[in-house]
């Protein structure tokens, strides 16, 4: 299945901004963005992110072995928008460094562990997670709870300038 | 780099590999659109999707740019003869060819990174702007007209890019409620507005110039280009003067966040 993702440069710009600021005990921040979907044919589908949610500071837990680490209250709220509105849920962080950036090996096995519960609220939709760099993102959708994810094939940054990732064949 | 696109190489090292990688979006293939089809075929634009339900007539010889009298005597589809001047010049790209009405393939639009609307009513215009907003796909919009003036006449047109989160056609003051409740006073009423080739070349020249600062910009200082006023009389082509203003909005028209997607994605499965 194609996957493309079409997120605004500012939306982006914004991501960035937050994340990258200092938590009082997290190495790094975490947050969820919201998107709508469309068919594309024959098989594919768009994925449009919408809004932006930061995970409050309290809702981070103390823990060394973990950049950082979200407690069941930010997933709770995260829920609840997803339930209210519709919409699939991507969780989202950054790495510190440049180019196309890969989920490390904690990323794979902690994303295989709560995605598969955002089916809970949103069974007929699609969720995933983001990586950022500095000037660079990837992605990866799980279009079942029971099925493996697939990277995103295809993003699109919209905004000036306009900017793909991801090469048609 | 590839020798073709070797005076062009001053647009970036990779930018071969965006222009070909590019799906572009031409809906209307008249006069405007296909002077924008032609040159982006020029450009080394990858993909095309081009929409147009008509057929080519002889009245539409004097601006048409690749239809022939022969396409005439043939009745030819203009989405044909888009087709053919895009092969002609770059026999690679893909091109998917629609020949109904674009409302009626609505959804192929979606997988396109650029919409050009090059189609004469206020009420096309709108709607095609609506499903370029509903899947953040950029859209420019050009607008070409011949006002009679006593016994005089006078030229004009703009070309508007109307993008995710900024400025809309409606913004812009390009559609408005009473141009579009007269366009359906008139509706059905036979005759073609007034059209000729150089400001539909003007325009279009524009039109593909914002496309390319988007795509591959070639100076740091490029800022997107809301609003270009062209007056055909002067001549003359210049930003809007409500440039400022249409800059710093937060456009109303299209801030809800369910106009965003497929409203039934998810519905009903």
């Amino acid at each position: 299945m194609k996957t493309h993702l079409r997120i605004t440069r500012e939306m982006l710009v914004n991501v960035r901004i937050d994340l990258a600021r200092p938590h009082a005990f997290a190495h790094e921040r975490v947050g969820f963005i919201t998107c709508k979907f469309g068919s594309i044919d024959p098989s594919g589908v768009v994925i449009l992110a919408q809004s932006y949610y930061p995970v409050a500071d309290e809702d981070y837990i103390r823990d060394p072995r973990y950049g950082a680490l979200i407690g069941s209250d930010a997933f709770r709220k995260a829920f609840q928008v997803a339930y209210n509105n519709n919409i699939g849920l991507f969780h989202i962080h950054m790495h510190p460094h440049q180019g196309v950036p890969r989920p490390s090996r904690i990323d794979l096995l902690e994303t295989a562990r709560f995605v598969p519960d955002f089916f809970n609220v949103r069974p007929a939709l699609l969720h995933g997670a983001l990586v950022l760099s500095r000037d660079s993102l990837s992605g990866r959708v799980w279009t079942s709870a029971h099925m493996p994810p697939k990277p995103i094939t295809h993003i699109t940054i919209v905004g000036a300038p306009i900017e793909t990732l991801g090469y048609r064949r | 780099m590839t020798n073709r696109s070797e005076r062009q190489s001053f647009l970036g090292e990779d930018s071969d590999t965006i222009l070909s990688a590019l799906r572009v979006a031409i809906v209307g293939l008249g006069g405007g659109g296909s002077q924008v089809v032609q040159q982006l075929a020029h450009i080394g634009i990858g993909h095309f999707l081009i929409m147009d339900h008509d057929r080519i007539e002889e009245s539409n010889l004097n601006r048409l740019v690749g239809g022939t009298a022969a396409d005439v005597r043939r009745s030819e589809w203009k989405a044909t003869i888009a087709t053919r001047v895009i092969r002609r010049v770059n026999p690679r790209s893909k091109i998917i060819v629609e020949r109904t009405r674009w409302q009626e393939n609505a959804e192929l639009l979606r997988s396109c990174d650029i919409i050009f609307g090059c189609i004469d009513s206020f009420s096309g215009r709108a709607e095609l702007e609506t499903v370029a907003r509903r899947y953040l796909i950029p859209y420019i919009d050009i607008g070409m007209d011949v006002h009679e003036q006593g016994t005089r006449f006078s030229i004009s047109g703009q070309v508007a890019l109307s993008m995710p989160g900024y400025a809309c056609l409606k913004c812009m003051n390009i559609i408005r409620p009473e141009l579009l409740a007269e366009e359906a006073r008139k509706y059905g009423a036979s005759g073609g507005k007034p059209q000729v080739v150089w400001p539909n070349g003007v325009l279009a020249s524009l039109a593909v110039g914002v496309m390319m600062q988007l795509v591959t910009p070639w100076h740091d200082a490029h800022k997107p280009v809301y609003l270009l006023e062209y007056d055909g009389n002067v001549p003359e082509v210049r930003p809007a003067s409500s440039t400022g203003f249409l800059t710093g909005i937060d456009c109303p028209h299209f801030s809800r966040p369910g106009d965003l997607g497929d409203p039934w994605y998810g519905r009903s499965q």
